[in-house]
């Protein structure tokens, strides 16, 4: 899978759920809304990732190949 | 003058009217002390999203952490109940705290992802259809035992993986699960018969489960049971919990959406222009506008201020969604049912990490029914002069939705 990521999540959307700061601990945070938000796009293998952002129970996270910007999720 | 005694949430007209005895309590006072059940009532949208997005100062675990007696008062002999439903209910995911929840969760999450319950659209379409299709010839039905109360039974039956046959029995149990929240004196009576037969009718599923593990949902939950995360009696109890949550829920949604459909002729026509593409944004406004579950609770995990009011530790709080989705400061023109409203960031399967775990499946649900309606009748008559709900604070449950079609 791809090397960097732009990974992004819809605030509008977010419930803070925080299943993907399980998932992909070192990519996501809570900020001071409880919603999530990317602390490092690359903190977790990209697998990782994709994962999170199949999980997100509102599908609120997009992902990204930061180079060729090929999307992989969703 | 107020319409609404604001303390007594059973009271006939908050019954029928949630809307209007909520939205005095928000311009009022939106964060209400109840003195008649002495508990908090927490209004506003703002101030909901917060508080479910902060479990560590609202704690899920009510039944675990509330020593004091149910309310309203229940029947003096059926005290001795109340030790069997703690038991129960406190091993439920939804009255789970971290960090034991989030572990709970994370076995049954992938279960019930977008993704996963787009697997579970046809099964959901067919179900739907089947259901309409009995009805049809007839030119009336009556919404709730036609197609409402039915449709999710089958659903969930399929996902426990049980047979057909047990649907009956399934609903059966259900119905007496539903009393939890009631206002009726008697209702630990069904409702601990509900539950010692649901750990009777699981245990043996379960057992044989541990060993051939299928793709339904007990089998998930017995595989928690194998890697240590739940142990027996938490993998019964929370199967029951699916029955319980996806059963009435769904319900309320089929004919809280129905008849408001039936009632806005406009927004009917609308939807019948396109109801494939229309019914995701008309399901997440049938969700806002009358809502499944009207409010639910908390306790206070620690002195919290709010608004100029000090809630304590241990204090009882119920927030409303039936008043959070009406919320002017969030949602413009909010009593007016419009299926294209979009944003629609409505509460109604609440936030924070204990977000409904069936969102998305009651969402496809909702999709398939309503799309299905639409596909099929052109217009429906209410055949009611007056509806009734079931006296729960909890959920705002139709006792029967009765239409014609020509």
């Amino acid at each position: 899978m791809a090397g960097k990521l732009r990974v992004t999540v819809d605030h509008a959307v977010c419930v803070g759920n925080g299943n993907c700061l399980t998932t992909a601990p070192g990519t996501f945070v809570h900020n001071r809304d409880r919603q999530s938000e990317v602390a490092n796009p690359d903190g977790d293998p990209a697998e990782r990732v994709v994962e999170a952002a199949e999980g997100c129970p509102v599908s609120a996270i997009r992902v990204e190949d930061a180079e060729t910007g090929q999307q992989l999720f969703p | 003058m107020n319409r609404f005694d604001l303390d007594d949430m059973f009271a006939p007209e908050a019954i029928a009217d949630p809307y209007g005895f909520y939205a005095e309590i928000r311009e009022q006072d939106p964060v209400h002390w109840n003195e008649r059940f002495k508990l908090w009532i927490i209004s506003r949208y703002d101030d909901v999203v917060w508080m479910v997005r902060h479990p560590e100062l609202f704690s899920s675990a009510v039944v675990k952490n509330d020593a004091r007696p149910p309310y309203p008062p229940i029947d003096v002999e059926d005290t001795g109940k109340l030790g069997f439903v703690r038991d129960f209910r406190a091993e439920q995911l939804v009255e789970k705290d971290q960090p034991d929840h989030v572990s709970m969760r994370k076995c049954v999450h992938d279960f019930f992802t977008p993704k996963a319950m787009e697997g579970w659209r046809p099964f959901i379409r067919a179900a739907a259809a089947e259901l309409l299709d009995d009805v049809a010839d007839r030119g009336h039905m009556d919404v709730l035992p036609d197609l409402a109360a039915p449709f999710p039974v089958r659903i969930i039956a399929q996902m426990m993986g049980v047979p057909n046959e047990d649907r009956d029995h399934l609903r059966e149990m259900a119905d007496k699960l539903l009393y939890i929240n009631r206002g009726e004196s008697y209702r630990l009576k069904p409702l601990t018969e509900g539950m010692q037969q649901m750990i009777e009718y699981v245990s043996p599923l379960v057992e044989k489960r541990i060993d051939q593990p299928g793709d339904d949902f007990i089998s998930v939950l017995a595989g928690g049971e194998k890697l240590g995360v739940f142990d027996r009696h938490q993998v019964l109890v929370n199967t029951a919990l699916l029955l319980f949550a996806g059963h009435e829920t769904t319900m309320n949604l089929v004919c809280n959406g129905t008849l408001a459909l039936v009632q806005h002729p406009d927004q009917w026509a609308l939807l019948k222009t396109d109801p494939a593409g229309m019914a995701r944004l008309a399901t997440e406004e049938c969700l806002r506008y009358d809502p499944p579950v009207k409010s639910t609770q908390r306790i206070a995990a620690e002195d919290v201020e709010l608004r100029g009011k000090t809630i304590r530790k241990g204090d009882r709080i119920r927030w409303s969604i039936a008043s959070a989705n009406r919320d002017p400061e969030a949602f413009a023109d909010p009593d007016r049912f419009d299926i294209t409203r979009q944003p629609n960031p409505h509460v109604a399967f609440g936030g924070g990490i204990h977000h409904c775990l069936g969102a998305t499946l009651a969402r496809v649900e909702g999709q398939e029914v309503f799309r299905a309606l639409a596909e099929r009748f052109d217009r429906f008559r209410l055949e009611a002069d007056a509806l009734e709900y079931a006296p729960s604070i909890q959920f705002r449950s139709l006792k029967s939705l009765p239409v014609s079609w020509a």
